[in-house]
C-alpha cells in the first residue's frame, strides 16, 4: 500500500513521548491491534506513530474462558484474560513483520513479578523487537497474587508501581511507559509513583471495572464475571484523568480511551496528553486510526496550527 | 477502501432489498460486488448497523447466498443491533467487512452423502453451500429444526435445488415434533457421511454428538460474540481439544466459523452462559 505523502506536508505532527520519536501522536492501544499484522490489510500500520502490541508474557497464555466478551451502551465489556502467544513467538514470527513493514514499536509486556518485566523489557531490547517498552501494571482480568498492601492491581499500588519500575528502568535503556488503571481514587498517586520510579511515560488509562447479568439466565455475561469497560463510554472518564495526571507530572502521557474520531483524540491532546491511542474503534471500524490521524491532520490545517505539540496541555480556562 | 491480502473488503454497500420474510426473521440483499466476487459458503461480514456509536459493535452475519454482484443476508432480529438492520431501507448505504473466517469445504469428494442439518435461523448459511454442493453433482440432505412453524427458513429453496428436505418443530407446529439430533440419527449418517450443522450452540453439540456416534464426519458452523472479525481481538474464542496452551482456545471469526467437531471441547463449553 502506498505511503501517504501528505503525512509530512507542511505542518509537524512529530512528538516525542518520553525518548520515543513518533512521527504523529497516533497509536493503538494495548490488545485492540493484535501484532499489527491484522490490521495491515486496511491501512498501511507504518502510517501509526507507532505499533503497540497485544501484552506479552514469558509464556503463552489461554487466557479466561468464553463468553469473553459482552457489549454494553457506547462500548463494550471484555475479560480476554491476556491470551497472547508468548514472548518466544512474538520475537520469532511477530517482531520480523513489523520490523520488515518498517513500523515503530511500543513493546507491551505483562509479567507476575519485577523478575519476569524485567526479563521481558531485556529480550525485547536485546533482539531489537521494541522501541519503547509499555509495562501493563493494571489488566483487570487476570488473578494474580496481591501486593504487599493487599492490593489486586500492582497499578493500585503506588509503592508496588515504584518497585516495579525501578526493577525494569534498571534493565532497560528503551523508553519506559507505564499503563496504569483508572480503577483507583485518586489518580494522581500512581501517576506519580510511576514518574518516582524512573519511567519516561504513563499510559492513561487501562478498562474500567463493570459488570452485565443477563436477567433472563441470572448469570453473568461474562465467565470472569467481571470485565474491563472500554468504548465511547468512558472517554470522559479518561480524559479528566489525563487532565488529573498532566498537572503534576512532567514526564509525558499517553492518553487513551473511547477515542473514536479525531475531536476525541483532540480532547486528549488539551487535557495533556502527548500521544494518543486509538483502542475499540477499530473494532467497529478497522480504519480508525487513519481516520483518527487524517482528521488531526484537516483540524491542524483549519486552525492554522504548525506543530501538533502546540494543543498538548493547551486547554483553555 | 482495498482488501489487500487475504483479499477483505471494508465497503459501503447498497440496501438492494430488505424483507421480514418470517415474524422477526429478515432478508437483506446488498450490492456487493467485491465481497460477492471473493465469499465462499460459510464466511461471513461484519455489518455496521448504525452511524451513531449506540449500538458500539458491528454485526457478523454470514452469507445466505453469493451471487454474481449481490449477497444476501438472512437474519433474526435478537437485539437493539438487527433491529436497526431491519429499519434499513432500500437505497440506504451500510458499511460491510468481509468476506471474513474460514467456510465449508465445498470441493471435498471424500464422502458419498451430504446431510445439512440446521436449528433456527442457523439455516442462515445453508443456501449458499448447498448450491455450491449441488453445482458440482452433489446433492446434499436436509433437516431444518426449530421452535416453531414461523421459524422454519428456506424450505422451498432446498426442494427447487432437488434436496430431500426434512422440517422437525419442537412443538409439532410444522412437519414432525422432533429434535434435529433424533432426525439425523433416523437418517443413519455412517462413516462416507458428512454432516454439516449450525444452529443453537446445545443444537450443534446434541447433532454433533449423533454424528459422531454414528461415525460420520460433522462440521460445525459456530457463532459467537465478535467485536473485530479479524482475530485481534480474541473475544470470541471457544475451548479446543488441543491440549497447547497456546491451542487451547480456537477463535471462531478467523480459525473458523467452520470447525471439524472433533476441534472443539463441547464438554468444556458451558451451555449455560448462552444468551
Amino acid at each position: 500500500m502506498p505511503r501517504d505523502a501528505t503525512d509530512t506536508d507542511d505542518m509537524n505532527l512529530a512528538v516525542n513521548m518520553g525518548g520515543l520519536p513518533m512521527k504523529n501522536p497516533v497509536t493503538v492501544a494495548s490488545g485492540t491491534f493484535g501484532y499489527g499484522q491484522e490490521y495491515n490489510q486496511y491501512f498501511d500500520i507504518t502510517r501509526l506513530g507507532a505499533v503497540t502490541t497485544k501484552s506479552l508474557s514469558l509464556k503463552v497464555r489461554a487466557g479466561n474462558k468464553p463468553p469473553r466478551l459482552v457489549e454494553t451502551p457506547a462500548g463494550l465489556l471484555n475479560a480476554i484474560g491476556l491470551q497472547n502467544v508468548g514472548i518466544e513467538t512474538y520475537l520469532s514470527e511477530k517482531a520480523p513483520f513489523l520490523r520488515k513493514q518498517g513500523a515503530t514499536i511500543i513493546g507491551n509486556i505483562y509479567g507476575h513479578s519485577p523478575d519476569e518485566y524485567v526479563e521481558l523489557a531485556s529480550r525485547l531490547e536485546q533482539e531489537s523487537a521494541a522501541d519503547a517498552i509499555e509495562a501493563n501494571l493494571s489488566c483487570p482480568n487476570v488473578h494474580d497474587a496481591k501486593t504487599a498492601s493487599g492490593a489486586v492491581l500492582v497499578s493500585q499500588d503506588p509503592d508496588a508501581i515504584i518497585e516495579y519500575t525501578k526493577a525494569i528502568r534498571s534493565a532497560t535503556t528503551l523508553p519506559l511507559f507505564i499503563k496504569l488503571s483508572p480503577n483507583v481514587a485518586d489518580i494522581q498517586e500512581p501517576a506519580l509513583a510511576v514518574q518516582e520510579g524512573g519511567a519516561d511515560g504513563v499510559c492513561l488509562i487501562n478498562t474500567l471495572l463493570g459488570m452485565s447479568i443477563n436477567p433472563k439466565t441470572r448469570r453473568p455475561r461474562l465467565s470472569n464475571i467481571v470485565g474491563g469497560l472500554s468504548g465511547p463510554a468512558i472517554r470522559p472518564v479518561a480524559v479528566k484523568m489525563v487532565w488529573d495526571a498532566a498537572r503534576v507530572l512532567s514526564i509525558p502521557i499517553i492518553g487513551t480511551g473511547g477515542i473514536c474520531t479525531a475531536n476525541d483524540a483532540i480532547e486528549f491532546l488539551l487535557a495533556g496528553a502527548t500521544a494518543v491511542s486509538v483502542g475499540s474503534m477499530t473494532f467497529r471500524q478497522p480504519d480508525a486510526p487513519m481516520q483518527v490521524l487524517d482528521g488531526i491532520k484537516t483540524y491542524l490545517k483549519q486552525h492554522r496550527i504548525e506543530r501538533v505539540e502546540e494543543l498538548i496541555g493547551a486547554m483553555e480556562v | 477502501m482495498t482488501g489487500g491480502p487475504g483479499a477483505r473488503f471494508l465497503s459501503d454497500c447498497e440496501v438492494l432489498a430488505n424483507d421480514e420474510v418470517a415474524p422477526e426473521q429478515w432478508r437483506m440483499r446488498l450490492r456487493a460486488p467485491s465481497i460477492a466476487a471473493e465469499a465462499k459458503p460459510g464466511q461471513f461480514c461484519m455489518m455496521l448497523t448504525n452511524p451513531t456509536q449506540y449500538p458500539f459493535l458491528r454485526r457478523p452475519m454470514c452469507f445466505e447466498q453469493i451471487f454474481d454482484q449481490e449477497v444476501t443476508i438472512l437474519y433474526k432480529v435478537e437485539g437493539e443491533g438487527t433491529a436497526l438492520m431491519a429499519g434499513t431501507p432500500p437505497g440506504q448505504r451500510i458499511q460491510v467487512q468481509g468476506p471474513l473466517g474460514i467456510g465449508f469445504d465445498t470441493d471435498d469428494d471424500a464422502f458419498a452423502r451430504h446431510i445439512i442439518v440446521a436449528g433456527g435461523i442457523g439455516v442462515a448459511s445453508f443456501p449458499s453451500l448447498a448450491k455450491a454442493l449441488t453445482a458440482r453433482g452433489v446433492i446434499p440432505e436436509v433437516i431444518i429444526a426449530a421452535r416453531h412453524a414461523h421459524l422454519i427458513l428456506c424450505e422451498d429453496f432446498f426442494r427447487e435445488l432437488g434436496c430431500e428436505v426434512h422440517v422437525a418443530t419442537d412443538d409439532g407446529s410444522l412437519g414432525e415434533q422432533a429434535f434435529a439430533c433424533d432426525v439425523l440419527t433416523r437418517l443413519k449418517p455412517d462413516s462416507d457421511t458428512r454432516v454439516y450443522a449450525c444452529g443453537p450452540m446445545i443444537m450443534m453439540k446434541t447433532t454433533s454428538d449423533a454424528a459422531i456416534a454414528a461415525g460420520a464426519n460433522c462440521v460445525v458452523s459456530l457463532e459467537a460474540q465478535m467485536a473485530c472479525g479479524d482475530g485481534a481481538c480474541l473475544g470470541c474464542v471457544v475451548e479446543s481439544t488441543e491440549e497447547a496452551e497456546g491451542e487451547a482456545m480456537v477463535r471462531v471469526c478467523v480459525d473458523g466459523p467452520v470447525f471439524d467437531t472433533t476441534r472443539i471441547d463441547w464438554a468444556a463449553h458451558n451451555l449455560a452462559y448462552a444468551p
